[in-house]
C-alpha cells in the first residue's frame, strides 16, 4: 500500500514560495489503478514525481509499502553517452537483476537492433521512448506510475505497450496522471481530479470527468490571437493548431468522440457543438458533427456540416458521397459542384457556416443565420464577398450588432467574443475594430477602418430608399 | 508488506554495495568510455600532473628548504594536493548532472557522491603508488621509511579531502556562488597547504599559522613516514582528526538538506 498523507509541496520561485500541492491524501494497494485528471500546471507531475520519491514533500507524509517505479514514459535516468547496453546494465545492477536476461527482453521489446550499441545520445524521441519502455518493464514493480502526457511512441509500440502494462500487469496498483478522461476511463478503477493544487476523489468516471469539464469551463478562454492572414488556408492552419493546444477543446470532443462511439448521438452532438463554439475553424469536427446528425436523421444540418468542412479544406474527395446521401431526392443542387477554398485571397474564399452567420450578424444584427438560409447560401457556392455584398445590399440600415452569435446549427453554444471571429474573418485588427466601434463608427467602416476589406467590394448601401 | 519495505541492516548494506557498484561502473564509462587507453586514464591523468610539476620543479630547482631530492619532495607534495583537491572539485555539480537518478529510490545523493569520491581516491592513490614505484626502482629516491605512517597520512588526508568534497558538493548544488569560489580557493590553498615547503623551514610565527591548515598536517605525515630521519616533521594527527570529524558531520548533515530540496525534471 501507498500512503500520501496530508503531503503539500512548495516550489521556491523568484517571488516567493509557491504552492503546486496542497493537502494531498490518497491511499492506492494492490489492484487499484488511479487515474488522475488535471490540466496542465494543475500539479500532475509534481505530485507522480513525489508518489514516485524522486523528490520530498515540503509536508506531510509519504509511507510506500511496496515498491514503486519510476514515472513510465520518462526517458530520462539514461546517461547520454552510454549506450543503450550500458544504461540497461546500470539499471539491472541497480535493481540486482541478471543483466544479460534483461538484455534479451531489451532486445526483443525496444526492437533497437545496432542502435542499442550506439551512445543514447544518438537516439531518436521515438527510439529513447521504446528503450525508456523496456527498461520499465524489466524491473518487476507492485506499483507503476505513468505519466500518460508524456507518453510517445508510434501506434503499434503502444498496443505492446498497452499489453505489457494493462493486461499482463493488471494485477499492479497503478497511478496514471492524463488530461484525457477517455483513457483514464479505460485504464483505471478509481478516478481523481486534481486542480490547483488540490485533489478530489471520486467514484466513478463519469463523476470524475464532469468535475473536470466543469472546471475547464470556468477557466480562461484560449484564444488566439489574430495574425493579419490575407490567405484563408493558412488562418484555418493556425487555428487549427490553437484549437488542438487547447486542453477544453480537445477534452470536449474526446468526449464526443466516445459518446459517437457508443452511438449515443445526440451527446456527440452537444459534445461536438460546444467544442466548435470555441474554435470553429477546427474542420475535421465539422466533419464529425455532420456525421452525428445525420445518424440523428437531421439532414439538412449534416448538408451544413459537411459543406462547411469542405469549405474549411477537408478533401472532397471523402465527404461528397456523403452530401450526395443527405441531399434531398431531386434537389437541383445534388449536381452543381461542392465550394472548396482554393488558397487564394479570403475574398475570393467559399463560405462556412460560421462566416454565414458573423456576416449575417454585421450585415442584419441577427444572432445567427437561419439553417434553410445558410443551406441555400452554402449551396450556391458564393464567394465571402458576394455573400456579404448581397445581404448588405438586402439588409435595412442601422442594424444593432448582436450581442451573441451562435456559431454552430443547432444553437450548441453562442458565442460573445464573436467581433474578433469577424474581424480576422476580413482581416481587420481586433483592438482596432473594438475601438473604432466604441467611437461610434458604422460596423462595416469600423472594419474599413481597422484595416479590414481590403479590396472588397461591398456595394455602398442606397441611403435614398432607407 | 511491512516487513519486506523495513529490511534489516544486512539486507540495506547489501543494495548499499550494490547502488555504489553500479554508480561507479557508470562514473568511470562516462568518464573515460572504451576509448583508447580507457579506465587507464584514471591514475595516468593525476600522473602526468605529478610528473610534470616534478620536471618543472626539478628545471627551476626550487627552493624547499632542505636538502632533500626534489623529486621527493614534489612527488609526496603535489600526489596529495591531487587528493585533496580532485575530490571536491569532481563533487561540485555532481548531484546537477545525475539528477534523473534521483528517479531511484535507491541511489541516495551521498552515493552519488561517494562514488565520485571513490574514483578520485582510486586515481590519486594508483598515481602515487606507481610514481613511488618507478622513483624508487630509478633509484630517485629511497623507499620509505615506515610504510605506515605514508599511508596514515595518505588516509587522513583523504578523509580530509571526502568530508570537504562532500560539503562543497552539497553547498554547491544550493548556492551557485561556492562553485565560482572553490577554484580560486584552492588555488590558493595549494602553495599554503605544505605541498611546496617544510613547515620547520618556516619561522615559528608563520609555523603557528600554517598549522590551523588541516591539509598541512597530512603532507607532513606522509614526507615523516617517508624520509622522516632526514628531515623535521611538525604535525598533528589529533588535530587533522578533528577537523576531519568536524567537517564530515557538517557533509552529511548538509547532504540530507540538499536532498530535500532537490527537483528533478
Amino acid at each position: 500500500m501507498i500512503t500520501v498523507s496530508n503531503v503539500t509541496k512548495h516550489y521556491r520561485t523568484r517571488t516567493g514560495p509557491k504552492r503546486v500541492l496542497d493537502g494531498i491524501n490518497l491511499k492506492l494497494t494492490k489492484g487499484e489503478r488511479l487515474g488522475v485528471l488535471g490540466r496542465n500546471g494543475a500539479g500532475k507531475s509534481t505530485l507522480i514525481r513525489l508518489v514516485g520519491g524522486a523528490e520530498a514533500p515540503t509536508f506531510g507524509k509519504i509511507t510506500r509499502e511496496m515498491s514503486v517505479s519510476w514515472p513510465l514514459a520518462f526517458g530520462g535516468a539514461f546517461q547520454g553517452n552510454l549506450t543503450g547496453i550500458d544504461n540497461v546494465r546500470f539499471i539491472s545492477r541497480l535493481y540486482n537483476q541478471d543483466p544479460e536476461h534483461n538484455l534479451a527482453f531489451v532486445e526483443q521489446f525496444a526492437e533497437l537492433g545496432q542502435y542499442l550499441r550506439e551512445p543514447v545520445s544518438s537516439y531518436s524521441s521515438g527510439m529513447l521512448a521504446r528503450l525508456a519502455f523496456a527498461i520499465s518493464m524489466i524491473i518487476e514493480f507492485d506499483c507503476f506510475l505513468i505519466d500518460e502526457v508524456a507518453a510517445v511512441g508510434d501506434s503499434r509500440f503502444h498496443e505492446r505497450c498497452n499489453y505489457e502494462l494493462f493486461d499482463r500487469r493488471s494485477d499492479r496498483a497503478m497511478m496514471i496522471i492524463s488530461h484525457d478522461p477517455g483513457y483514464l476511463r479505460d485504464h483505471c478503477n478509481r478516478f481523481a481530479v486534481l486542480d490547483q493544487g488540490r485533489l478530489t476523489t471520486f467514484a466513478d468516471h463519469d463523476t470524475a470527468q464532469d468535475h473536470f469539464l466543469a472546471q475547464m469551463r470556468s477557466s480562461v478562454v484560449v484564444r488566439a490571437v489574430a495574425q493579419p492572414f490575407s490567405r484563408r488556408l493558412a488562418a484555418i492552419d493556425s487555428l487549427r493548431r490553437v484549437a488542438h493546444a487547447d486542453e477544453h477543446f480537445m477534452t470536449l470532443v474526446r468526449q464526443a468522440d466516445a459518446a459517437r462511439d457508443r452511438h449515443d448521438w445526440t451527446l456527440a452532438e452537444a459534445g461536438y457543438g460546444e467544442a466548435l463554439a470555441l474554435h470553429p475553424y477546427e474542420r475535421s469536427y465539422w466533419v464529425q458533427l455532420g456525421h452525428v446528425t445525420r445518424e440523428q436523421g437531421c439532414l439538412a444540418r449534416a448538408e451544413i456540416a459537411y459543406r462547411t468542412a469542405c469549405a474549411y479544406g477537408e478533401p472532397v474527395r471523402v465527404l461528397a458521397p456523403f452530401i450526395t446521401a443527405v441531399a434531398p431526392p431531386g434537389s437541383s443542387t445534388l449536381n452543381s459542384p461542392i465550394a472548396v477554398p482554393d488558397g487564394g485571397d479570403t475574398r475570393r474564399q467559399p463560405p462556412g457556416y460560421v462566416d454565414l452567420a458573423l456576416l449575417a450578424a454585421l450585415a442584419r444584427g441577427t444572432d445567427g443565420i437561419a439553417d434553410e438560409e445558410a443551406l441555400v447560401l452554402l449551396r450556391e457556392g458564393g464567394s465571402l464577398e458576394t455573400v456579404l455584398a448581397r445581404m448588405m445590399s438586402e439588409a435595412p440600415a442601422g442594424a444593432a450588432l448582436p450581442q451573441q452569435v451562435a456559431l454552430v446549427p443547432g444553437g450548441w453554444a453562442v458565442r460573445s467574443d464573436w467581433r474578433d471571429d469577424l474581424a480576422r474573418l476580413v482581416g481587420a485588427e481586433q483592438d482596432a475594430f473594438d475601438a473604432a466601434l466604441s467611437r461610434g463608427e458604422e460596423p462595416l467602416a469600423a472594419l474599413r477602418s481597422a484595416g479590414g476589406l481590403a479590396e472588397w467590394i461591398i456595394p455602398v448601401r442606397d441611403t435614398t430608399t432607407a | 508488506m511491512a516487513i519486506a519495505a523495513q529490511t534489516s541492516l544486512i539486507a540495506n548494506l547489501g543494495v548499499q554495495r550494490r547502488v555504489l557498484g553500479a554508480l561507479l561502473l557508470r562514473e568511470l564509462l562516462t568518464r573515460y568510455g572504451r576509448h583508447n587507453i580507457g579506465f587507464l586514464w584514471l591514475f595516468v591523468e593525476p600522473m602526468l600532473f605529478t610528473l610534470g610539476v616534478t620536471a618543472l620543479w626539478t628545471a627551476t630547482r626550487s627552493l624547499h628548504g632542505s636538502n632533500l631530492p626534489i623529486a621527493a619532495f614534489a612527488l609526496t607534495g603535489y600526489s596529495t594536493v591531487l587528493l585533496w583537491r580532485n575530490m571536491p572539485g569532481r563533487c561540485i555539480g555532481a548531484i546537477e548532472s545525475n539528477m534523473a537518478l534521483m528517479y531511484h529510490r535507491n541511489v541516495r545523493a551521498l552515493d552519488i557522491y561517494v562514488a565520485r569520491i571513490i574514483i578520485e581516491f582510486a586515481g590519486a592513490t594508483m598515481s602515487f603508488f606507481t610514481l613511488s614505484l618507478v622513483f624508487i626502482a630509478s633509484e630517485l629516491i629511497k623507499p620509505p621509511e615506515d610504510f605506515l605512517t605514508v599511508a596514515g597520512g595518505w588516509m587522513l588526508t583523504a578523509w580530509f579531502g571526502a568530508a570537504l568534497a562532500i560539503t562543497i558538493g552539497a553547498l554547491s548544488q544550493e548556492y551557485e556562488l561556492v562553485d565560482k569560489l572553490w577554484h580560486p580557493a584552492s588555488y590558493l590553498l595549494f602553495p599554503l597547504s605544505g605541498a611546496a615547503y617544510l613547515v620547520s623551514a618556516l619561522s615559528s610565527a608563520v609555523r603557528e599559522i600554517v598549522l590551523y591548515i588541516p591539509m598541512v598536517h597530512g603532507v607532513e605525515m606522509i614526507r615523516d613516514g617517508y624520509f622522516g630521519s632526514q628531515i623535521e616533521p611538525i604535525y598533528d594527527p589529533g588535530y587533522a582528526i578533528i577537523c576531519s570529524l568536524v567537517l564530515s558531520v557538517a557533509a552529511l548533515i548538509l547532504v540530507r538538506w540538499t536532498e530535500k530540496r532537490l527537483s528533478p525534471r
